[in-house]
């Protein structure tokens, strides 16, 4: 008997040493969202963005130069359109203050810098240097100068892991600003796209989509990116509308959390909605 | 052999450091070299498959933890790329495997196969793009990027054996 297992084996041991460990994995895969394994790759992050913050550092001004230059051109931009808003502004609040509506437009602001970056088709993610110390918590959304880059997924005491446009793990709620129709966006692994958009729908190509009003993840109207097309399914009666994200995921290089933790009163409202209906 | 396993493993840490911070810069639409797969292929061309699957796992298992991707993803496709790599190697051929370009032969199919598997953990695209063009783009372009960039190691050791 005792043979027969030694020469299987010998003959078979990688076969089943691989089939062994890609069970694991699948496990493993499966068990992604256990609060335990989470609470080791909290560590096992955080003690590895130490070193990958110091070669950032490093990295630091070839980046700031490209950032510069970008930055100078969009201050030009930002300056005039400033003025035109502060107009605007104005009068929002005379109207505001005749409608007695509460201000929620204004969140804290904590400035982090990306100290990694996963590149992927499927699961975008970066690590930046901020974390529990400064007041991040889990669920908040992360912006930058472009618009929204992605929501805060893990966090350790200086460091939090953002999970970006580009995962295709984040879905959320948007808006055409200019027709006001809502969707749900996600990424599917090579675009960004708005999904089952009934084809009478209102959407052009260069449409600006931002954050829905109905999102429980992140503050309404944070800018998204540009509508850039879609499938023109002659059959169907949906259409995926494909939208062009405003921020360079390759190129970002600091970001802002927002101090905004998705409302779980919402949330629970939304479920209890689902469960009656049921 | 022992002292293989040991480089393996210390490599291991420098180049995840140049993956998370430099690579993202050399990236062009998603994508980009996988130099951890570099390093699994050459060592596993020289460990052997059962060596090499095993470190795939290991590999897999430290990079899923470090860089805040799903665990268990990075697992699975490096596990399988070790396993794979293992049908090229030869005990009578490791120099020649190693020091030639047959290494960024093997580097492309493995990085191919890859990129490819690692895609399907997230890819919601069904329909509105061709398989062709997502076989392209998710497979062929990173495997080609990832040999492009172990033709260094191949230069490197190609000039230490007739130096």
């Amino acid at each position: 008997m005792k043979s027969f297992f030694s020469r299987f084996w010998n003959g078979y041991k990688e076969y089943i040493v691989v089939v062994v460990l890609l069970v694991i994995s699948l496990v493993l895969l499966s068990l992604s969202t256990n609060p335990a394994i989470k609470r080791v790759k909290t560590y096992a992050f955080g003690g590895f963005a130490v070193i990958t913050s110091g070669v950032s550092k490093v990295i630091e001004p070839f980046q700031t130069a490209f950032e510069t230059k970008r930055l100078r051109e969009a201050n030009a931009q930002l300056m005039m359109q400033v003025n035109r808003l502060r107009e605007y502004g104005i009068q929002n609040e005379e109207l505001k203050k005749l409608l007695a509506l509460k201000d929620s437009s204004e969140y804290p602001l904590i400035a982090a810098s990306v100290v990694s970056k996963f590149v992927s088709n499927s699961q975008g993610c970066f690590i930046i240097n901020t974390g529990n110390n400064e007041g991040v918590q889990l669920g908040m959304p992360v912006i930058n100068d472009q618009g929204l880059v992605g929501v805060v997924i893990s966090v350790s005491k200086d460091f939090s892991i953002i999970r970006t446009l580009n995962n295709s793990e984040l879905k959320f709620a948007v808006k055409n600003q200019r027709s006001k129709f809502d969707g749900v966006m996600e990424w599917n692994g090579t675009d960004l796209v708005i999904k089952n958009v009934p084809k009478t729908f209102d959407m052009e190509i260069g449409d600006r989509i931002v954050t829905s009003d109905f999102s429980t993840k992140f503050p309404p109207s944070i800018p998204v990116g540009v509508v850039a097309g879609g499938n023109r399914d002659k059959t169907g009666i949906f259409n995926n509308i494909v939208v062009r994200p405003y921020v360079d995921f390759i190129k970002v290089s600091n970001v802002f959390v927002i101090g905004f933790v998705p409302s779980v009163q919402k949330n629970n409202l939304e479920l209890n909605l689902i469960r009656m209906n049921k | 052999m022992r002292s293989d396993y040991i480089f393996a493993v210390l490599l291991f840490i420098p180049l995840a450091v140049i993956q998370l911070t430099l690579v993202p810069w050399l990236s062009y639409n998603q994508v980009g070299p996988d130099l951890i797969l570099i390093l699994l292929v050459f060592y596993t061309l020289r460990v052997g498959q059962l060596g090499g699957t095993i470190l795939g796992f290991i590999f897999g298992l430290a990079f899923d933890l470090i860089s805040g991707t799903i665990l268990g993803s990075a697992m699975f496709t490096k596990t399988l790329s070790g396993f794979l790599t293992g049908y090229f190697y030869n005990e009578n051929k490791v120099e020649q495997n190693i020091h030639s370009l047959s290494l960024l032969l093997i580097v492309f199919l493995i990085g191919t196969v890859d990129s490819i598997i690692y895609s399907f953990f997230g890819n919601t695209n069904t329909g509105s793009t061709s398989i062709l063009i997502m076989f392209f783009m998710q497979g062929l372009l990173p495997g080609l990027y990832s040999s492009v960039l172990a033709l260094p190691l191949v230069v490197f050791y190609t000039k230490k054996m007739f130096a």
